[in-house]
C-alpha cells in the first residue's frame, strides 16, 4: 500500500516536473471532458436514455472531443516531434479548432 | 399377388375393349332414313345435274321409299330433254334413273350404243369409262363384244394408273366381264391392305366416302373378296359408314346407302347391337330394350347367327363391381328387340352384350327414387353455449311456427337420405332475393347445412327455407318447402355496408413521449454535467495559464470562434441547417483568416525559442 502511494507520488512529481505546461493544460481539458462524459453516462444508467439523440450527441461529442484532445496532445508533445515533422503545434491547434467546428455543427444538428 | 391379379384385370379389360371396338354400335335409324329421304327428294327437284336424278332415285329405292309421282314426272321430262351423248358415267346414270323413275319407253338410240362400244375399244379409256360403258351395256341388255380384249385394256390401264378409284372401277368392270374379268381377284388383297384404320374403330379408303363406297360395292360384288375381308373389317367399315351419316348431298347419301346395302347383303354382314329407346331403366320399368339388327335397323338376315343374345356381364362403373353375368335376353315384341331386365340398385352400368359371335358394350343407367328418411331443422347459438333446439319434420310437412333467428345464431338443417345425391341444397329466399347453401355429406347419407345468419345474410326479413335434392340417377327430384325463418339483424351491420362516400379521417398519432424524470433530477444532472468546467478552470488556474501571448491580434479570432459557437447554439435553438451554413461561411472565413494570422505570428515568435530547446 505504501509502495503504491510512493509510486503514485513519484509519478505525480515526475508529471508535475517533467511535463510541459502546455500539455498540462491539455490534460486538464481532457480530464474535464472525461468527467463530463462519465456524468452523462451515469445519468443514462440511472434515469434512462429517453431523448436518445440528445444523450448520444452529448456523449459522442465528449468522446470525439476527447479523441481530438488526445490528437492535439500527441502533436504538441515535443517528444513526438520527429513523428510530426513539419506540423507545428500551431498547425495542430488550428486543425483542432477546425475539427471542433465541424464536429459541433453535426452535434448541434443531432441534439434535436 | 394382388399386383398380378390387377395386371390380369388390366389385360382382360384391354382385350374386351379391343373386341367391343370392332362391333357396330349403331344403325341407320328411322330419323336418319327420314333425313336421307328429304335430301334425296331435294335431289329430284333440282334441274342442274342429270346424274343427281340417278343418285336420288337409286337412294330412295335402297331406302325402299316411294318416289313422288309429280317429282318423277318432272324428272322424266328433264331427263328426256337433256339426254345426249355424254360420258359413259352420265349415260349409265341417266338410263338407270329413267328405269328407276319408271318413265317408260326407250331413251337411248343406236348412235349412243355405238359410242359406248367405241369407248370400250379405245385403249386410252380410263377404267371408270370402261366400267360405266359395261354397266350401260348390261342395263340395256346388250352383250359385251370382245370381253378378252377389254380385260387386257383394263389391265394395261391399271399398270399406268393404280390409284384407288381406278382400282375400284376395275373391280366393278371385272365382275361385268364375267370369266374374262377374273384378273381383278388378284388385286383384291392389295386393295384391302390399303384401307386406313382410324382409332381402331373405323376403316376407310383414302379419298373419302365416294372412294370408300366405290370400293366397298366393288368388293362385295366379287365373290373372291371373302378370302381377304374378315368380320372385324366389315364391322369397322360399317362403323365408318355410320360415322358419315351427316353427309348433306344426294350423291353422298347415295354413296353411303349403296355401300351400306352392299355390306348388309354381304355374307359377313355387320350386326348392330344398340340400346333401343331410352338408355335408362327405373324400378317401375326395369326392362332395358336391346336392338339386334342389320345396318338399316331391320331384322338380321339369318337369325341363327345372332342367337343367343346374352348379357355376358354388367359392371357398375363407379366401383367396377360385376352385378350380373351370363344372363340371356328374352325376345321382345319385334324380331329385333330383346329385353334385359335390370333390377339393380341405382347407378351407371356397363353391359357387355353378345349376339351370336358379335359383341358390344353399352352403357345404361338405373334410376331410382330418393327419399328423405329424417330431417331436423332448428337454431343454434353461434358460440354453442346452449344445446340447439331442433324440430323433426317428415317429408311434405312444414314448420308449424316461424323460426326467430338473429345474428348470433346459426340455422342448422340435418337430413338423412336413402342414398347419396349429387345435389343437395338449402335455399333461403324472400321476394327477389335468394341465397343457396350447399349441403355437405357428413357421414354416409347424412347431410348437414349450417348457416351463420349474421355472416351470410345482409338484411333482416322473413325467408322461406327450401330443401332441393337432385341427382342424375333420381326419378324424383325433391323441392320441399320447410317453413319460414324470420331473421332480425342489428341495423348497424347495414349502415356499415355503405360503400360510397368519404372514408373516416385518419388522425396521425404521434408516439407518446416517454416518461421524463423529475425536474430536480434533470437540473441536478445538468449542473453535474456543467460542473467539470469549474474543475477545468481550477486546474488551469493551478497549472497557471499563460496569458502572456494574448495580444490584440487574438481578439478577432476569439470573437470569431465565439461567434461560431453562438451560431451553433442558435442552430440548436431555432435556426435550420441552411441558414446556419449560410452564416457559418462568413464567420468561419473571418475566424480562419484571423486565426491563421494569430497562429503564424505566434509560430514565428516561437521559432527561435524552439531552436534553443
Amino acid at each position: 500500500m505504501a509502495q503504491i502511494s510512493t509510486v503514485i507520488s513519484r509519478f505525480y512529481n515526475d508529471y508535475s516536473v517533467k511535463t510541459p505546461k502546455k500539455l498540462k493544460l491539455i490534460d486538464a481539458y481532457l480530464t474535464y471532458i472525461l468527467i463530463t462524459g462519465v456524468v452523462q453516462f451515469i445519468y443514462c444508467c440511472l434515469v434512462g436514455t429517453f431523448p436518445f439523440n440528445s444523450f448520444l450527441s452529448g456523449f459522442i461529442s465528449c468522446v470525439s472531443c476527447f479523441v481530438l484532445g488526445v490528437c492535439l496532445r500527441l502533436q504538441v508533445n515535443p517528444e513526438n516531434k520527429h513523428q510530426f515533422a513539419g506540423i507545428s503545434p500551431e498547425r495542430g491547434f488550428a486543425d483542432f479548432i477546425f475539427a471542433h467546428v465541424v464536429l459541433h455543427l453535426v452535434v448541434m444538428n443531432f441534439i434535436g | 399377388m394382388s399386383k398380378i391379379s390387377l395386371l390380369a384385370v388390366f389385360i382382360v379389360s384391354i382385350i374386351t375393349l379391343e373386341c367391343s371396338q370392332a362391333s357396330v354400335g349403331g344403325y341407320f335409324s328411322e330419323n336418319d332414313a327420314k333425313k336421307f329421304t328429304d335430301i334425296l327428294n331435294n335431289g329430284l327437284k333440282q334441274q342442274e345435274d342429270v346424274t343427281n336424278y340417278y343418285h336420288a332415285a337409286r337412294g330412295l329405292s335402297l331406302l325402299k321409299k316411294p318416289i313422288d309421282v309429280a317429282l318423277s314426272k318432272n324428272a322424266c321430262s328433264f331427263l328426256q330433254k337433256s339426254f345426249k351423248e355424254g360420258t359413259p358415267e352420265a349415260t349409265f346414270k341417266v338410263l338407270n334413273a329413267w328405269i328407276l323413275l319408271k318413265c317408260g319407253g326407250k331413251l337411248h338410240n343406236e348412235a349412243q350404243v355405238k359410242n359406248i362400244k367405241a369407248v370400250l375399244e379405245d385403249k386410252a379409256s380410263s377404267t371408270e369409262s370402261v366400267r360405266y360403258a359395261l354397266e350401260v351395256l348390261a342395263t340395256i341388255g346388250e352383250s359385251v363384244p370382245n370381253a378378252g380384249k377389254i380385260a387386257k385394256n383394263i389391265q394395261d390401264k391399271l399398270r399406268e394408273d393404280d390409284s384407288l378409284p381406278s382400282l375400284g372401277h376395275a373391280l366393278h368392270a371385272g365382275v361385268l366381264l364375267g370369266n374374262e374379268g377374273k384378273f381383278v381377284a388378284d388385286r383384291i388383297q392389295e386393295i384391302v391392305v390399303q384401307a386406313d384404320e382410324i382409332d381402331g374403330k373405323l376403316l376407310q379408303w383414302e379419298g373419302g366416302l365416294t372412294t370408300t363406297s366405290l370400293i366397298i360395292t366393288g368388293l362385295m360384288r366379287n365373290s373372291a373378296a371373302g378370302q381377304h375381308l374378315n368380320q372385324k373389317q366389315v364391322d369397322k367399315l360399317a362403323n365408318y359408314l355410320l360415322s358419315r351419316k351427316t353427309v348433306p348431298s344426294p350423291k353422298g347419301v347415295w354413296a353411303l346407302l349403296e355401300a351400306a346395302e352392299a355390306l348388309n347383303s354381304y355374307a359377313l354382314f355387320p350386326v348392330c347391337i344398340t340400346i333401343d329407346g331410352e338408355p335408362f331403366v327405373t324400378a317401375e320399368k326395369p326392362d332395358l330394350k336391346i336392338r339386334v339388327s342389320n345396318l338399316f335397323g331391320g331384322a338380321v338376315r339369318s337369325k341363327t347367327s345372332v342367337t343367343p343374345v346374352v348379357a355376358q356381364s354388367a359392371t357398375r362403373i363407379s366401383d367396377d363391381v360385376v352385378v350380373l353375368s351370363k344372363q340371356s335376353l328374352n325376345p321382345g315384341t319385334t324380331q329385333t328387340e330383346f329385353i334385359l331386365p335390370l333390377k339393380l340398385t341405382p347407378g351407371h352400368y356397363r353391359i357387355q352384350l353378345t349376339a351370336g359371335s358379335n359383341t358390344q358394350s353399352v352403357e345404361s343407367r338405373v334410376l331410382g327414387p330418393i327419399a328423405v328418411q329424417s330431417l331436423e331443422i332448428g337454431l343454434m347459438d353461434a358460440d354453442g353455449s346452449s344445446a340447439p333446439k331442433l324440430n323433426k319434420l317428415q317429408h311434405p310437412q312444414k314448420l308449424t311456427s316461424i323460426l326467430q333467428g338473429d345474428s348470433s345464431q346459426h340455422l342448422v338443417v340435418k337430413f338423412t337420405l336413402s342414398r347419396s345425391v349429387h345435389q343437395a341444397f338449402i335455399r333461403l329466399s324472400s321476394q327477389n332475393k335468394e341465397i343457396i347453401f350447399v349441403g355437405e355429406e357428413e357421414a354416409g347419407k347424412l347431410y348437414k347445412v349450417e348457416i351463420n345468419l349474421g355472416n351470410e345474410l345482409s338484411q333482416s326479413g322473413d325467408f322461406d327455407i327450401e330443401l332441393i335434392l337432385g341427382d342424375s340417377l333420381a326419378t324424383n327430384s325433391i323441392r320441399w318447402n320447410l317453413g319460414v325463418i324470420s331473421v332480425s339483424l342489428p341495423s348497424a351491420s347495414l349502415s356499415a355496408k355503405t360503400a360510397r362516400g368519404p372514408k373516416p379521417e385518419i388522425n396521425h398519432l404521434f408516439r407518446v413521449a416517454d416518461k421524463r424524470p423529475a425536474e430536480v433530477v434533470s437540473l441536478l444532472f445538468t449542473a453535474l454535467t456543467l460542473s467539470p468546467i469549474l474543475l477545468l478552470l481550477i486546474l488551469w488556474a493551478r497549472i497557471g495559464v499563460n496569458m502572456g501571448n494574448f495580444s490584440v491580434l487574438a481578439v478577432p479570432f476569439h470573437l470569431g470562434f465565439g461567434g461560431i459557437l453562438a451560431l451553433f447554439t442558435l442552430f440548436w435553438l431555432k435556426l435550420n441547417m441552411f441558414t446556419t451554413c449560410a452564416w457559418l461561411i462568413p464567420i468561419g472565413g473571418f475566424t480562419l483568416f484571423f486565426g491563421h494570422k494569430l497562429l503564424s505570428s505566434i509560430a514565428s515568435g516561437k521559432k527561435p525559442e524552439k531552436a534553443d530547446k
